[in-house]
């Protein structure tokens, strides 16, 4: 029984959720939602919605057509040219939408895919749930590296050529990087792209923070989706929930060239048959509407990031990090626990503070945890109280 | 209270677009049917700058109601807040009354219909010159009872068309290609089928875009066209594009530009 399940494990994410949920008065810098409620713009077009009964019925599988017209614009405005009846589909966030993209690309005959390391802690379970094998290579960190520098986490190309053979069926990443918050760099990209040319593998390019980027002076993030050669090679996926404060709404999007996206189609149908409609037409006033209300996230986000580094400053006997240039995440090294989910457990037994064991997130991860600045400044603040109470009891 | 204030907001709003229309004159293009408005009224507005003309186009979905006269004014939305909308009423009141009016020759403005008899309330505040329709459809359109009553909608737009005025229509779709009766002016069509005064066949996609050959009946012409963009729409924009490319004067810049050269 359950043969196919056996070797999936429930995201790390999620068991220290559980273990957390369990004590009262925890505060959690666990998992990736942010304090802020969505947007007014967006829960008034929702309404409208489902005041004009719009809603409780299937949309098509793609989406909504006007959804995706919009998403279509969207693109175009960041150089990237996809057929909105064609090559778009509304997805039921970012994670549907590269689980029926892996499922479609594995077979017996190409089955692995590769990961860095560390990377989103789902990555793993996704590829083993679409029957692949997951193949983790490492991004190697430096030291000695400042916020937004190119050599932050580097990408270890030795090993990722190694690791490429004919049962390559794609390479998956999140640009910008969850947990760590690097940008890979254009050129890194393009090796990728060559590499995936000549070895003929898909690229999964998942951007669900790109709208959190601090500097973008210091990398300049670049999507391999603008690349028109590549069309036929990359699978783009976003998460509208992300950016505009809609973890719960459960809406994103995949974008590739019509060839691949006719594939991925039949998977999507079998799993959701259709994003959830009340999301889409939140979506749909997201994209139009919301765009104020990112860039005040993002100003909010600035400051909740200098203040979590800030007080890790404080702790600088016990941690070291770099500052990340993106996202909503800071993955410090932990200079005197080198097991992480063993510190992470007694950090939230001892001190009620959740995080992540860096672990979760591949092997390199190891000496690690990721905190959220998600949370608000005050939960942050009671969080590092917290903890500086643990180290020096 | 609100639907109280968002009439007045309208009104108001209505009455001050058609002054700026009656004291600005601009040549109006309206771009109307279910679906593709938005890339027609990008390449509509390129073409006509193109030609040195300017050309003021509607912002996001700025095509209904309270939209369409912001898109005449080209003033931004007040987004539900009652003191923007003040600040919005008074800027636009400053605009009409302004003895040097900012100027704009063309007008590309999208119209949205989503209700019967929308097109009624959106044509009592601005008159087309020019009018293109799309499709008829009914992905958008669950406030009607069937594709025929859409199309009354886009009837009551040809008929109001100005004398001497153009009507551009998507000859693929029948309804669409219907209009054609309601309209004595005159009228030129686009499309794949066989017929269309604008017609593209030949289509190819390749990885940077698709390519297509241009047949036009109207001059017997045969090109090949390249547009960086997928999927059908592009392609009815691109042979839009050609239609205002070719039947459209110069402006007069760009008409002495070319005679210095």
């Amino acid at each position: 029984m359950f043969l196919r399940t056996k070797n999936i494990n429930l995201s790390p994410i999620k068991t220290i959720e559980i273990f957390a949920s369990k004590i009262p008065d925890v505060i959690s810098l666990a998992q990736g939602v942010h304090s802020f409620d969505t947007p007014e713009v967006i829960k008034k077009a929702a309404h409208k919605a489902l005041n004009r009964g719009l809603v409780a019925k299937y949309s098509l599988t793609y989406g909504l057509p006007e959804l995706r017209e919009t998403i279509e614009q969207k693109l175009a405005e960041e150089n990237m040219y996809y057929d909105f009846e064609e090559e778009i589909i509304v997805t039921a966030g970012a994670t549907e939408g590269i689980t029926a993209s892996l499922i479609s690309i594995i077979n017996d005959k190409k089955n692995e895919v590769i990961i860095f390391s560390p990377a989103y802690v789902s990555y793993r379970e996704i590829v083993k749930v679409a029957g692949g094998k997951p193949v983790f290579v490492n991004l190697i960190e430096n030291p000695s590296a400042d916020s937004g520098q190119a050599d932050g986490w580097q990408i270890d190309f030795d090993s990722l050529i190694k690791k490429i053979n004919f049962k390559t069926a794609a390479i998956l990443f999140c640009n910008p990087n969850n947990p760590t918050g690097t940008i890979f760099p254009k050129e890194d990209l393009l090796k990728i792209a060559e590499l995936a040319r000549k070895k003929k593998f898909f690229i999964i390019s998942d951007e669900v923070y790109k709208d959190f980027i601090y500097d973008n002076s210091a990398v300049p993030f670049f999507s391999i989706a603008q690349i028109s050669e590549l069309r036929k090679t990359v699978i783009r996926a976003f998460s509208i929930s992300k950016a505009y404060a809609m973890t719960g709404w459960r809406i994103g999007f995949i974008h590739g060239d019509e060839e691949n996206i006719k594939e991925i189609i039949k998977v999507h149908d079998c799993l959701i048959t259709c994003a959830p409609v009340i999301s889409q037409y939140a979506a749909m006033a997201a994209l139009d509407y919301a765009d104020k209300e990112i860039k005040e996230f993002k100003k909010e986000y600035l400051k909740r990031r200098d203040l979590i580094c800030g007080r890790l400053d404080e702790l600088s006997d016990y941690f070291s990090y770099q500052k990340p240039n993106s996202s909503y995440f800071v993955f410090p090294k932990t200079l005197k626990n080198k097991d992480s989910w063993k510190f992470s457990l007694d950090l939230l037994k001892k001190s009620r503070v959740a995080v992540v064991p860096g672990i979760a997130f591949g092997p390199s991860g190891e000496g690690h945890v990721r905190m959220s600045f998600g949370r608000s400044e005050k939960d942050i603040n009671e969080a590092f109280n917290r903890i500086n109470k643990y180290f020096n009891k | 209270m609100k639907q109280v204030f968002k009439k007045i907001i309208e009104f108001i709003l209505k009455w001050l677009a058609k002054i700026y229309i009656f004291r600005a004159n601009p040549y109006v293009i309206i771009i109307a049917g279910t679906t593709g408005r938005h890339w027609i009224k990008e390449t509509v507005k390129n073409a006509l700058e193109e030609k040195s003309f300017s050309a003021r186009a509607n912002k996001k979905n700025f095509n209904a109601e309270i939209g369409l006269p912001l898109s005449i004014l080209g003033l931004p939305s007040g987004e539900g807040r009652f003191l923007n909308w003040l600040d919005i009423l008074w800027q636009g009141l400053k605009l009409i009354t302004n003895r040097q009016l900012p100027i704009t020759d063309y007008l590309v403005l999208e119209m949205s219909v989503d209700k019967p008899d929308n097109m009624d309330y959106l044509l009592s505040i601005v008159k087309p010159n020019a009018a293109i329709i799309t499709t008829i459809t009914m992905i958008y359109a669950e406030n009607f009872e069937n594709l025929d009553e859409i199309a009354e909608e886009y009837e009551k737009l040809i008929k109001k068309l100005s004398f001497g005025g153009i009507a551009i229509l998507n000859f693929d779709d029948e309804r669409v290609k219907n209009l054609k009766n309601y309209f004595d002016g005159r009228v030129l069509t686009y499309g794949f089928s066989d017929g269309a005064d604008f017609q593209a066949i030949n289509v190819k996609k390749a990885m940077d875009g698709q390519n297509f050959i241009l047949k036009s009946l109207t001059d017997s012409e045969v090109s090949q066209i390249e547009i960086k963009r997928f999927g059908n729409h592009h392609i009815y924009a691109a042979l839009v594009k050609e239609i205002i490319k070719r039947n459209f004067k110069m402006s007069s810049s760009d008409f002495f530009s070319k005679m210095l050269k």
